[in-house]
């Protein structure tokens, strides 16, 4: 993905089988996972982990182990995988081995000696890292004559074929013919065609315990099938499927509204095609007064939002417009009954609420020491509870704290990158629900209210938020012939308000013969303009105004 | 409610072009003069639609006063003999101060034209130079007086605002200045920067700036009611009267849909929903009759669509407003039906007031006519059908 070159960045996972002759003489068959690093994708992380033996933890030679790399050995000592440490990117000037090591043995607890100094771009040290991937890490274990048992831990789609399964054959053997099942769906299918991943698929007869590959059995969808679940021979079948099936669940929801109404099947489409690549991308239905049809849409972190949003305008052309991310919260009326709710449209009435609660969840920040009290402060202006920290190596400290996640939807890494100048890396994972006061605000304009600004907010933060949004929509809905209130509210109290005035003259001083053609010209030009603009009330909102309140770049 | 047809006579020349115009003008000579007087017979005669009899004559520019009086005569004169003018046939005539002298208003007057309109602009020798003008506050005074002597049925003179050196309190004394010269109609028109004029090119220099909106805003609305307080009722953005006999029966034309001819270069012609425009260089449209050829440079037809959004923008120009029932049964559109509820909003802001079947433009609604007219929804159901 384009995307992924950009921001340097892994959102996929990608599988290569190559062929390594080792200095002992022997041929070896190494099947490498490249896995994404971001918290958002940590599912695949575990899944990817799930199929390997071993791990190499690449370390940036010029950044030096981030929170993320911490958060990702974690989960790779989960899975009781031997863990190789790799410094990357030696031939880049601000390369400093030296003190990655030092980052190695003090913030990872691994052998800094292991780790081995390579440069991917130039080819450097590859064949030493090859060597020890040979000597260090593991061969598979796994009986072909057992019964089948094969972990799906990706899934890619291919229009000609439909889906095909990247798999780890733990236990067994799968070739063209059989009829397998996948265990959790149970789902019966006859595989076409099995091969390993070199670049592009090579067929092979067939796929044997150890092996990493894919199977291609005339799947039509990729929802129709679970990555993590397990397949088994029908004729052979294993007796329990393999453990650590988890389903990916979003915590982030957004609207996406196409700028134009237009393009609304494209967006539907668009969104099919994604989930196809994605199933932890969710979406359903949404519309709203002011944005018209659009998908609530589930995500499974922020940055996953971001890409989803990316690929969409950039893979698929369209232009979109988001509604301010939201996460779920549980709700208990007063009639016993709990309920999710993610979207403010579905926000029951005050008075029918007993007690609310938000996720939590468990913020890892490591950074200079210089940056601590700086980073305090910004985890203390989003509610952050039991901030503690401690010293790395010399000069770096990691601070945990408990967030509330919607606190970190909103601007918190843009915020985090500027207050430690770039220096801070930011992990998370997901803690538990706690009980909080939320409210719900809504933006009138004219007193009628602009259902796609509504937000689901901290009461503390409510008037801040609401203000926010009324001074950004003061600066971009043009003036009108009438002056415009605009009000963000809770219930029936105002808690901000900002007013446009009417503009005082806009009428051209002459309007003879020559000039009504030309005249009536800019008025058709202004009339197509205001085709695009959404009335709420009898006000035109511009779409730039939507993008301006919406656009997630001040709390 | 047919009206007849006007006549509209584009004279390009100017001694001296003034740095904000954009009309079709060039500088005039006797020569390029004599050969507009015989070109503008032969586009007369080459006119095939049947505009039947006009009730309007305006000489505008340009400058018509840079033209010798017995050239204008000969128009008059031809246009008699065909008798394409009704008897009370309105003639105007543009004029610069300082082409007004004692002969050329007797001679005017002589043509038959009633209403001299003078481009004044202004009244101080200070902002005059800033417009570039040629004339002196004292010469524009003087032909004021002279035209008022003659016996002209209506004496009318232009004024400009808006410019950046200008003060709320000269505009306002500009205004006063004007009302004691005793005008039977005034036009004051805000300055607009054009593109492609000396005063565009400053603007986009940077040397020159527009009026800050609100302030337009204000000075319009000074403008609007200094002069009405002195019995000169603004009609139209630009236009006021000292009574209702003398509004522009002209410009009414223009504002009402009714036809209109236009002969010279530039010229626009209107009829029912055809409008079609000369080409714009003097130059062009003498080579083109010369030729025997149409000086036409374009046309368009109008939809009802279009037909309907220009009614609006026009009408809203007028303090008379627009008429309801005359729109439903020229356009077939219920214009209130379709929009009770931005009719209701016009009505509560102050920008309207609705006495049946007029809608009419408050001062307020005037100074937002355009966006007055974008506002309504022009769905056309057939009113009935």
């Amino acid at each position: 993905m384009d995307l992924e070159r950009e921001r340097g960045i892994t959102i996929k996972s990608n599988t290569v089988t190559l062929l390594y002759d080792a200095k002992d003489g022997e041929r070896y068959q190494l099947n490498l996972i490249d896995t994404p690093g971001h918290v958002d994708f940590s599912h695949e992380v575990r899944r990817s982990l799930m199929s390997c033996e071993g791990a190499l933890i690449l370390v940036d030679a010029s950044q030096g182990v981030e929170a993320q790399t911490v958060a990702n050995l974690y989960l790779a000592m989960e899975y009781n995988l031997e863990l190789l440490p790799v410094i990357n990117k030696v031939d880049l000037s601000a390369a400093d081995v030296d003190r990655v090591r030092e980052e190695i043995d003090a913030d990872l607890g691994l052998d800094p000696f292991e780790a081995i100094p390579v440069s991917a771009k130039l080819g450097r040290g590859i064949d030493d890292l090859l060597e020890a991937v040979v000597t260090k890490l593991p061969p598979p274990i796994g009986d072909p004559r057992a019964p089948l048992q094969a972990l799906i831990f990706d899934a890619q789609y291919d229009p000609y074929r439909g889906v095909v399964l990247i798999v780890r054959v733990k236990e067994g053997k799968v070739a063209k013919g059989h009829t397998i099942r996948l265990m959790h769906s149970k789902k019966e299918y006859e595989v076409e065609e099995v091969g390993r991943l070199q670049l592009k698929r090579v067929k092979s007869n067939e796929l044997t315990a150890g092996a990493v590959g894919y199977v291609i059995a005339n799947i039509k969808a990729v929802r129709d099938i679970a990555i993590g679940d397990t397949v088994t021979d029908v004729a052979h079948a294993a007796s329990s499927p393999l453990p650590g099936y988890k389903e990916a669940k979003p915590v982030v929801f957004s609207s996406i509204y196409p700028m134009s109404t237009h393009d609304y099947g494209d967006l539907a489409k668009a969104l099919d095609k994604l989930t196809l690549n994605d199933p932890a991308l969710t979406y359903e239905k949404d519309s709203s007064v002011a944005l018209g049809h659009g998908f609530r849409c589930g995500f499974l972190g922020l940055l996953h939002l971001d890409v989803i949003q990316e690929r969409l305008q950039r893979e698929y052309g369209l232009s979109l417009l988001l509604s301010a991310p939201s996460v779920r919260y549980s709700i208990t009326l007063e009639t016993g009954e709990t309920i999710s709710v993610e979207s403010p449209s579905l926000y029951p009435e005050s008075n029918t609420i007993a007690r609310t609660q938000e996720p939590y969840i468990k913020a890892s920040v490591m950074m200079p020491e210089r940056y601590l009290g700086a980073v305090m402060e910004l985890c203390r202006d989003r509610r952050g509870e039991n901030s503690t920290f401690h010293y790395l190596s010399v000069g770096r400290v990691e601070l945990l704290s408990e967030l509330p996640l919607a606190e970190v939807l909103f601007d918190f890494y843009d915020r985090l990158k500027t207050i430690t100048q770039g220096y801070g890396s930011f992990e998370y994972e997901m803690l538990d629900y706690r009980e909080t006061k939320i409210l719900k605000v809504d933006i009138l304009v004219n007193g009628e209210r602009v259902d796609a600004l509504s937000q689901l907010v901290h009461e503390d933060k409510a008037r801040v938020r609401a203000l926010h949004y009324c001074e950004r929509l003061a600066g971009t809905i043009p003036r009108q012939q009438f002056k415009i209130a605009i009000q963000g509210v809770v219930g029936a109290k105002i808690i901000a308000r900002t007013t446009i005035n009417a503009y005082r003259k806009d009428v051209t001083a002459k309007c003879y013969g020559g000039d009504i053609t030309r005249k009536r010209k800019l008025l058709e030009k202004q009339r197509e303009g205001k085709k695009r603009m959404k009335v709420v009330g009898s006000v035109e909102i511009p779409q730039s105004a939507f993008v301006a309140v919406l656009k997630n770049d001040e709390k | 409610m047919k009206s007849r047809p006007g006549l509209y006579v584009h004279v390009p020349f100017c001694s001296a072009i003034c740095p904000y115009c954009d009309f079709a003008v060039l500088p005039g000579n006797a020569a390029r003069a004599k050969r507009y007087a015989v070109r503008i017979l032969d586009e007369l005669a080459g006119i095939s639609d049947d505009f039947g009899t006009f009730d309007t004559l305006y000489f505008g520019g340009g400058t018509p006063s840079f033209l010798d009086p017995e050239h204008l005569g000969r128009l008059v004169d031809e246009l008699g003999a065909k008798s394409r003018l009704t008897a009370d046939c309105r003639i105007y005539l543009e004029a610069n101060p300082e082409d007004v002298d004692a002969h050329s208003v007797v001679a005017w007057r002589d043509l038959g034209v009633d209403t001299l309109s003078l481009g004044v602009q202004a009244l101080d020798d200070e902002s005059l130079s800033c417009l570039g003008r040629s004339h002196t506050a004292d010469e524009a005074r003087n032909a004021v007086g002279l035209a008022r002597d003659a016996g002209f049925n209506c004496v009318s003179f232009d004024l400009l605002y808006g410019f950046e050196t200008q003060s709320t309190a000269d505009w306002r004394e500009t205004l006063l200045r004007a009302v004691a010269l005793e005008p039977d109609h005034l036009s004051c028109y805000e300055l607009t920067t054009h593109e492609g004029t000396p005063f565009g090119r400053k603007k986009r220099e940077g040397r020159l700036r527009d009026v800050a909106s609100d302030n337009q805003g204000d000075l319009f609305r000074l403008t609007h009611q200094l002069l009405a307080d002195q019995g000169l009722e603004g009609y139209e953005v630009s236009n006021f009267a000292r009574s209702p006999q003398y509004q522009s029966r002209q410009n009414e034309k223009y504002w009402s849909h009714a036809p209109y001819l236009g002969l010279g270069p530039s010229a626009h012609s209107f009829a029912g929903h055809r409008r079609w425009w000369n080409i714009r260089t003097f130059f062009d449209w003498e080579k083109r009759l010369q030729r025997g050829e149409s000086p036409i440079a374009d046309r368009e037809c109008l939809d009802a669509e279009a037909l309907l959004l220009e009614w609006l923008m026009l009408r809203f120009r007028t303090r008379r407003g627009l008429n309801l029932s005359e729109t439903r049964a020229r356009y077939g559109v219920d214009l209130e039906k379709n929009n009770l509820e931005l009719v209701d909003d016009l009505l509560a802001n102050g920008l309207v007031t609705l006495e049946p079947p007029w809608l009419r433009p408050t001062l307020d609604g005037l100074a937002v006519a355009d966006s007055l007219a974008l506002a309504f929804d022009l769905t056309r159901e057939r009113y009935g059908a």
